[in-house]
């Protein structure tokens, strides 16, 4: 007897499967490239931009599930005290080789007392979507900061690209009261918004909540993310 | 060109295994590790062989696969390798996992892994968290060494020394730090710790630190409150449950506890403990059918647990037969004989339970020759049995007409446990179900009154100053009811006022250690432990370079 299915049943195990055929799919692409570097086959370089592809669908995965369970309320935030200059440095690691591929060097900049009560898991999720971006904006250097502002966490990631087009500009003045209904006929980047402005309300304090700002210029004149939390 | 391993981090001389079924990524684990250096390397394809190896030799770094298709999952083998000693804080274990972590639950502390590896992960990922988790088990290290020995005070130093240098894990050890406050006593300091710590934000070990605190201070009230708050805030802190469901029984609430524990079990339903308990609970609440189905979770998932036991077995009998399913009690008492062939206990267990069920079902003679049985077993055991299976046997005697015997041994029970709600509550229910509620409250009542009498002669010598009379008392006392939490106790305390007065002796000291030791057997939370522990430490402190035999 066959019961009837309950959606998010469907999607976790869809999730599951597709995200351990990721896994083979990147871990067999390593293979292919070793042996192809040892071979001393120019091309092995190519495979970089498949990796960077399979990384991009894994972290739209991600996404997806979370902000599906949020749609659902059963996306509990999961908050404890935190090195910031730690949660940076992974996200060193997670990128860095990908980037020195295409001859982007990824930067820190972080004091090292920093500490802050935050949702590690969700953050990463944030950070990576957007760093991972940069493997196709950036020129030559990202860089990724953390700072105190207004009695914020302020974490920014800074590239020396183009900039991001007009139509992502978002709240540019870094107001925490900022409310702009979101964009979804931009495709994913409305949807990497959307995920990025759900995970930062989600931290709130004393009647405060997180917020995002999406502009252009900053130190190094490409685009500028910037994520607070109270 | 890929970077190379973290230059800094020397694992030549580390002890590393990899857990996995699938061939394929146990090779790639493996050839990452040796291009880390990595010389010692073993794999194992399920939990029951990697459990096999860690008994031979101790790892140092365990990478265990979350999901196995059968047998123990790797949170069972976490939790057998730390039940079994085999996983120590400075053992390393990171959970290899397909799932998004996001999903995780967050299950008991003690057995949490250091860390989870997602997969697909890149060698660079797995390099750095080894080394991260390197560094952490450094500086953590000479803490816990310092918590094995008791010595609370010097832990809570260490934390301070070093959280003033924010270590990348300040988490951990402000964490650790609460604990130990707790551990010690300093109930005041620890609510102001946690205090603090919330100003920040609503980090949920924070906040169950403050549950606890007031659970240890008796403030069940708030303690109830703050749990229920987790909860609502977070719903996946188990541990918020766990606690919660004991705050309730504290408050003789038992029924909502069951409810908080069923809640939990919807939630995280693959936890043998809380099953356990939950089973308990529903059946001294006198709901069989929720009892039958926890215990029936309990008796599947212990087929791989290390905590299973054979009260599993006979607790799911006992229900069913509650539940007017003699048959169904017998065939899970044959089961039980299956699982537990060698062990002399679970055959007592089993007799025991045997002997009841027989005598419900009016068999007599069954029930006769199950006793008879499990008289032998125990005379071939001769040493000390658990405190439920003397109740399981004073049960089976009354119901088979030897009363006189059956209350003898409960009387025991009492005696030495007169203190204990949870084991009272048991005794009650025996009594309930013997037919003999009425004369049972009154054996109770006046078997307290024994002990507690017995217990304010040798307090009131203490009072009279009469220390030496006193101790010879309490020793003569602790040594006829060793399982007696409140008598040990008080045993460990007259010693240390006498040698406050008269000085230190190496064999007192042995004493009041032993006495002490006991009482963290029984009750590792009794409210009085940490104070006597404390005054234990300072006289071993003052007795100083002259060594105690």
């Amino acid at each position: 007897m066959i019961g009837k299915m309950d959606f998010s049943d469907v999607l976790a195990s869809t999730l599951h499967d597709t995200k351990n055929s990721l896994g083979l799919l990147f871990s067999n692409l390593e293979d292919i490239i070793a042996d192809c570097r040892e071979r001393k086959c120019p091309s092995h370089t190519d495979f970089y931009k498949l990796q960077y592809e399979i990384k991009r669908s894994n972290l739209c995965l991600i996404r997806l599930l979370s902000i599906y369970k949020a749609e659902k309320s059963q996306l509990a935030i999961n908050v404890d005290y935190h090195s910031i200059r730690d949660i940076l440095e992974d996200m060193l690691t997670q990128h860095e080789f990908l980037l020195n591929t295409r001859g982007i060097k990824i930067e820190t900049d972080c004091d090292p007392a920093l500490f802050w009560v935050l949702d590690r898991n969700l953050i990463a999720g944030v950070l990576d979507n957007v760093i991972n971006n940069s493997f196709r904006y950036a020129r030559e250097k990202v860089v990724v900061s953390a700072f105190m502002e207004n009695g914020y966490l302020g974490i920014r990631i800074e590239d020396d690209g183009a900039g991001y087009p007009a139509a992502m500009i978002f709240n540019e003045k870094n107001n925490p009261e900022f409310k702009k209904e979101v964009d979804f006929q931009t495709g994913s980047t409305g949807l990497g918004i959307y995920f990025s402005t759900m995970v930062a309300g989600m931290h709130k304090k004393n009647e405060k909540s997180g917020f995002i700002s999406i502009a252009n210029g900053g130190k190094s004149g490409g685009g500028v993310f910037s994520i607070y939390l109270p | 060109m890929k970077p190379d391993s973290p230059k800094d981090i020397n694992l030549r001389d580390k002890k590393v295994i990899v857990i996995d079924d699938f061939f394929n990524f146990r090779l790639t684990m493996k050839n990452m590790l040796r291009s880390f250096g990595v010389m010692y390397l073993d794999d194992a394809t399920n939990g029951e062989e990697a459990i096999r190896k860690m008994a031979v030799r101790k790892y140092d770094i365990i990478l265990c696969d979350y999901n196995f298709g059968q047998g123990k999952s790797g949170q069972q083998v976490l939790e057998e390798g730390k039940f079994r000693g085999y996983i120590n804080y400075s053992t390393i274990f990171i959970m290899v996992t397909a799932e998004n972590s996001l999903e995780v639950v967050l299950g008991a502390a003690e057995y949490q892994p250091d860390d989870y590896l997602v997969k697909p992960f890149a060698k660079e990922v797995l390099a750095k968290k080894i080394k991260q988790h390197i560094e952490r088990k450094e500086n953590l290290r000479d803490i816990e060494k310092t918590l094995a020995a008791d010595n609370y005070s010097e832990a809570i130093r260490m934390c301070d020394a070093l959280i003033a240098q924010s270590p990348r894990n300040l988490s951990e050890i402000l964490k650790l730090k609460g604990e130990t406050l707790l551990k010690k006593g300093a109930f005041p300091e620890a609510e102001e710790f946690y205090t603090k710590i919330l100003l920040m934000g609503n980090v949920p070990w924070a906040m169950i630190g403050r549950g606890k605190t007031c659970f240890l201070t008796g403030q069940y009230q708030e303690a109830r409150n703050i749990f229920e708050d987790i909860i609502a805030k977070n719903d996946k802190v188990m541990t918020a449950y766990d606690y919660l469901a004991k705050t309730l029984l504290k408050m003789n609430n038992p029924r909502d506890a069951q409810e908080v524990l069923m809640r939990a079990i919807s939630i995280s339903p693959r936890a043998i403990i809380r099953q356990k308990n939950l089973g308990n609970i529903a059946y001294r609440n006198e709901d069989y059918c929720t009892a039958e189905v926890a215990y029936k979770s309990t008796v599947e998932q212990g087929k791989y647990s290390c905590f299973k036991s054979p009260a599993d077995y006979t607790n799911l009998a006992k229900t069913m037969v509650q539940l007017n399913n003699s048959e169904g009690g017998l065939n899970t008492l044959d089961a039980a004989r299956k699982i537990f062939p060698d062990d002399d206990d679970a055959r007592l267990y089993v007799s025991v339970t045997e002997s009841y069920i027989y005598k419900k079902m009016n068999k007599d003679f069954e029930a006769r020759k199950a006793i008879i049985e499990a008289q032998k077993i125990m005379e071939d055991l001769g040493g000390e049995i658990p405190a439920s299976l003397k109740l399981e046997l004073a049960r089976a005697y009354i119901i088979t007409g030897e009363k006189e015997k059956g209350t003898e041994i409960i009387k025991h029970v009492i005696r030495e446990n007169h203190d204990e709600k949870e084991i009272l509550e048991d005794v009650r229910v025996v009594f309930r179900e013997t037919g003999m509620e009425n004369q049972g409250q009154k054996i109770i009542e006046e078997t307290r009154q024994e002990i507690i009498r017995l217990n304010n002669v040798g307090v009131n010598l203490v009072q009279e100053g009469r220390l030496t009379e006193a101790i010879a008392y309490f020793e003569k006392a602790a040594a006829h009811l060793p399982e007696n939490k409140i008598i040990n106790a008080n045993a460990a305390q007259v010693l240390m006022f006498f040698m406050k007065e008269k000085g230190v002796s190496g064999e007192n000291l042995n004493n009041v250690k032993t006495y002490l030791d006991r009482v963290r057997k029984i009750d590792e939370s009794y409210r009085d432990f940490p104070m006597l522990l404390e005054m234990y430490n300072e006289l071993v402190g003052e007795s100083g370079t002259n060594n105690s035999g």
